[in-house]
């Protein structure tokens, strides 16, 4: 099947997904006990009758379900997710201003653990019964087993009170301002926290699922037939054993992106980091339903980008899944 | 040493010049006395001992006997491609060209692995890297070797798939292992073996995994390339077929050691050691077994190599066994100044 | 001649030692020494290899423990957490009244570790316990019905995969009232995915086996095949995905107290971590030892996870 023709596949692919969570949003907004005006207007206080009414003749509430649901499909469509009265902002801009944080570190997270956990992977499996590999795993089980909000506030501790060399919250330290360059290093600055603490536990997983994988290609025939060829061991090493033991890493990797985003909530309630997490929290306080509702559903659009992000690197990895 | 882009394809019986040095008098292969350990859960076992043989330019050298009796486990040896631990060689030398190759340098031995010994193994389907393309694979190997560019490389894999027979090359060299079948695949692997012109090659049972008509097309292949090359080969095996149609000598291997060595028509019609006989016995369609008599069979199974009584390994399946066989190793024998050994006492001068 | 004899494979509990080899005296050359092979039941077996493993064998030794802690904690030491037992950030090991401190409020931490226990089980072990039912189900259905049921059933499951967990089970606790039992339907519904998937794999493999043709060749209905023949099959992976989600959900749990959506009337590790959250600085105690209580507890479910694992699962090692 042609390029041009997979990726409209997929497309199509994902805007059906996207239609399907629409409709879960919706069914939860009107499965919620209490009236759909009240969730919609948000419970903070600042919806009084005339505000509810104008909720129910612009959502047209009064109208049968599926009137109501061909309009809300219609309106997300246009992008209006709502109006957030806590904000006073439409929902998606709110969203779009918190989106890139957001991105940023759950991507940085995902890159380091991928990168970093496939090193050490590579690293034990070239040792397979030494003390370091042992500690590996001892390792990777207890970062796996360490609750990611417990650990971010640990090293809020550790940096806030015992070294305080790195900041400890939010995204810019408001007193440096210059170019970009100065900006991008102060952000990078506060990120580093934050990233790792959202990498630990998958840098866990993919140190250990990496040496698994290793292992389990370096006993292959392939291996042996590139050093009866009389390559050097480094190049049998990366060049033909790394790219085949990537690839339960990467599958793996890609279906984790949900649990990053929802990972990322605790990374970045801990460290005032202002993204997506943030305000949905912020949201839940202020009884803020649309906006809580717009996060949810924006976060599964990423999560359906990335899923056929990993489809198609997957694709290009293992060139046998190709001719599908 | 830098061959850039070629004018004139090189065939199969040009070498690179000045690649190969000037050819040392003497066997090309000589193995002598090697031996192998390994370590298990259980104990050493001492898969190889003592093991000699020689092999001449341009000759055919099979190596026959039961699974487990070490023939592969010789191949990797001389390639040294045992896995350190558990398996080390622990006495012997491998002379190739005169040098010891057991004495060799890492990276010496890496520049003699693919380029002047090649070696192909049991299963195609699963020695090819499943990432790569196949002309990348074979071209990677050219390029190591013989230090040619990516195109001339490139050319050279196109080349040497034609050789082995795969049609419309071009296009096919491109494609990944997946896209071939079971017997493309082990052409590929010869291929390989076979591009940067090896003085050796050893094949481990190359066509064992292949489906029956597409083994004698291998073997035609190995034929073939063998002669317009004049390449060396170890043909391991364990199909009695093959060793008389493809072989010059045979050296047959038992529990570790070789224990008859000759030319194959001796071997063949003469057998000296009684295991050689029963193996000969036991090939169907020979004409000891009359159509619809139950075929013969050598009693018995291996013996485990971790304990090694005294004695010799075949006494306790052996029709002719003599009391002294189970008390001391036989000394070799030799006949025709060396052509033609056997480990037996029955041969032995002076033994009864 | 030594032939080896090799013992018939009993499936029921018994023990059947193998019958030695004759041994025979003298110098006769190749015959091996006498073993004695003993044959267990497949769950007695996976138990001696899951013995030999210290890793795991800790992670039980370290869960029995944390299980009798949350059972008598609360008898042991009758402080009630809620109340205020002392002088707000009392530190650690300084007041034997309050042993482990107290927080900004001066609640005991002890207590509050004490009781917060069995919330935490509570809702991890029902909560993985609804995950394991809706994901086998789903999972089951898929894999062995194929087909526009594997269709459906897998695109559901896509949905639910693609939706982020907690931030889904936060809007689950917003909308509906904050209770340990919503808190555990939540948790459920949002993590069943996992299973599922595994589920399904496991059915499609083992339906296309021969003994699954063979009990439908004896009239075996689809129901009475899922289960008595497959699902036996399949327990394995399934058992181990099990111990694990339970990890997964008693962190979630932990998630969900912490960030203040969980029932605020029960005490429990997370929340404790929550109320504290601004006063990590000053009270490193406060948050510090709950965490470490949610951490021991989940180490030991994945330390005995990964012991059934090795025990369930063995990987022959054959090169």
């Amino acid at each position: 099947m042609s390029m041009i023709k997979l990726l409209a596949k997929r497309l199509a692919y994902a805007l059906g997904l996207i239609l399907a969570v629409l409709s879960i949003n919706f069914a939860l907004i009107h499965a919620a006990p209490g009236d759909p005006a009240m969730v919609i207007a948000g419970e903070m206080g600042g919806a009084d009758q005339t505000t509810l009414d104008q909720i129910r003749k612009t959502y047209g509430l009064d109208r049968p379900l599926t009137d109501q649901y061909i309009t809300y499909i219609t309106r997300a469509a246009q992008g209006d997710l709502g109006q957030s009265y806590l904000y006073n902002q439409p929902v998606t801009d709110l969203i779009l201003q918190r989106l890139p944080a957001t991105v940023l570190l759950v991507l940085s997270a995902l890159l380091t653990a991928i990168a970093v956990g496939t090193m050490v992977g590579v690293w034990a499996s070239r040792r397979p019964h030494s003390v370091g590999s042992g500690a590996v795993t001892v390792l990777s089980l207890v970062g796996y087993s360490m609750p990611t909000f417990w650990t971010g506030i640990l090293l809020v501790i550790l940096f806030g009170k015992i070294i305080p060399i790195m900041p400890i919250a939010g995204m810019r330290d408001v007193r440096i301002y210059g170019g970009w360059w100065v900006t991008s290093l102060d952000v990078l600055h506060h990120l580093i926290l934050p990233a790792f603490t959202l990498a630990i536990v998958y840098m866990a997983q993919y140190s250990r699922l990496s040496r698994a994988s290793m292992l389990e290609v370096l006993s292959s025939d392939y291996i042996r037939t590139a050093r009866a060829k009389g390559l050097a061991e480094r190049l049998v090493i990366w060049k033909h054993a790394l790219r085949n033991a990537l690839m339960p890493v990467v599958t793996i990797a890609g279906l984790q992106f949900g649990n990053l985003v929802s990972g990322a909530v605790l990374v970045e309630t801990v460290f005032s980091w202002p993204g997506l997490g943030t305000l949905a929290f912020d949201s839940i306080l202020g009884r803020d339903y649309p906006t809580l509702l717009g996060v949810l559903f924006f976060s599964s659009v990423l999560v359906i980008v990335a899923n056929q992000v990993t489809d198609l690197t997957y694709r290009w990895i293992d060139p046998r899944l190709r001719s599908r | 040493m830098n061959a850039t882009a070629l004018s004139s394809p090189t065939s199969l019986s040009d070498p690179t010049p000045g690649s190969r040095p000037a050819q040392a008098p003497g066997p090309l292969l000589e193995v002598e006395n090697l031996s192998v350990e390994f370590d298990t859960r259980k104990g050493v076992a001492r898969v190889l001992e003592s093991v000699s043989f020689a092999l001449n330019r341009g000759q055919t050298l099979g190596l026959v006997g039961e699974s487990g009796c070490g023939k592969s486990m010789t191949a990797l040896a001389i390639m040294r491609l045992i896995p350190n631990p558990p398996g080390r060689i622990t006495a012997g030398q491998v002379r190739f060209e005169g040098t010891d190759l057991l004495s060799l340098s890492d990276p010496a031995m890496r520049e003699i692995r693919g380029n002047r010994v090649s070696m192909i193994f049991q299963e195609p389907m699963t020695s090819l890297n499943p990432v790569y393309t196949v002309g990348e694979q074979i071209a990677e190997a050219v390029r190591l070797h013989q230090r040619l560019d990516r195109r001339a490389a490139h050319a050279r894999a196109i080349e040497m798939l034609e050789q082995v027979g795969i049609p419309a090359a071009r296009t096919r060299v491109d494609e990944y292992p997946h896209q071939f079948s079971g017997g493309m695949r082990q052409r590929v692997m010869i291929a390989m073996a076979l591009a940067c012109n090896p003085g050796v090659l050893i094949a481990d049972e190359p066509t064992t995994a292949l489906d029956v008509t597409v083994q004698a097309q291998i073997f035609d292949l190995i034929s073939d390339l063998r002669s317009r090359t004049g390449t060396a080969v170890v043909l391991i095996t364990h199909d009695m077929g093959a060793i008389a149609e493809m072989t010059d000598r045979v050296a047959v291997m038992y529990a570790g050691r070789i224990v008859e060595e000759g030319t194959v028509a001796e071997v063949l019609e003469h057998p000296l050691h009684p295991y050689t006989q029963g193996l000969i016995a036991c090939a169907p369609g020979r004409r000891t077994a009359a159509h619809g008599e139950p075929l013969e069979e050598i009693p018995g199974t291996v013996p485990s190599l971790l304990e090694r009584r005294g004695g010799c390994a075949f006494a306790d399946r052996c029709r002719h066994v003599l009391p002294r066989c189970r008390l001391d190793l036989p000394a070799e024998t030799q006949f025709d100044g060396g052509q033609r050994r056997v480990l037996c006492w029955l041969h032995a001068e002076g033994g009864s | 001649m030594s032939p080896s004899s090799a013992p018939s494979n009993t499936a029921s509990g018994a023990t059947a030692p193998a019958e030695p080899s004759s041994s025979r005296p003298g110098a006769d050359a190749g015959a091996p020494a006498p073993m004695v092979i003993e044959v267990l039941s497949p769950s007695r077996e996976a138990w001696s290899v899951f013995r030999k493993n210290k890793a795991a064998m800790l992670g039980l030794v370290m869960l029995a423990g944390v299980i009798l802690a949350m059972v008598f904690g609360p008898t042991l030491y009758p402080v009630a957490p809620f109340d205020i037992s002392g002088a707000p950030f009392t530190e650690p090991f300084v007041n034997p009244a309050l042993p482990l401190g107290s927080d900004y409020l001066g609640r005991d931490i002890l207590a509050g570790m004490a009781v917060g226990g069995r919330a935490t089980l509570l809702v991890g072990l029902t909560a993985a316990a609804i995950t394991v039912s809706i994901g086998l189900t789903v999972g089951a259905l898929a894999g062995y019905f194929g087909g526009w049921v594997d269709e459906a059933l897998s695109r559901l499951t896509e949905v639910f995969q693609v939706m982020p967990s907690l931030l889904f089970a936060m809007v689950l606790m917003t909308l509906f009232d904050p209770s340990l039992t919503t808190a555990i339907i939540a948790i459920g519904m949002v993590t069943w995915t996992g299973t599922a998937r595994l589920a399904r794999a496991e059915f499609m493999r083992l339906r296309k086996l021969e003994y699954v043709n063979a009990a439908r060749a004896l009239g075996a209905g689809s129901v009475r095949l899922m289960l008595r023949e497959i699902l036996p099959n399949a327990a394995p992976p399934l058992i181990v995905s099990a111990t694990l989600i339970i990890g997964v959900a008693i962190l979630f749990e932990a998630g969900l107290s912490f960030l203040g959506l969980s029932d605020p009337n029960v005490m429990s590790w997370g929340l404790m971590i929550g109320a504290n959250r601004k006063y990590v600085l000053d009270a490193w105690w406060a948050v510090t030892f709950p965490g470490l209580a949610i951490f021991a507890t989940v180490l030991a479910v994945s330390l005995v996870g990964d012991g059934l694992n090795d025990a369930l699962n063995p990987k022959m090692h054959l090169r």
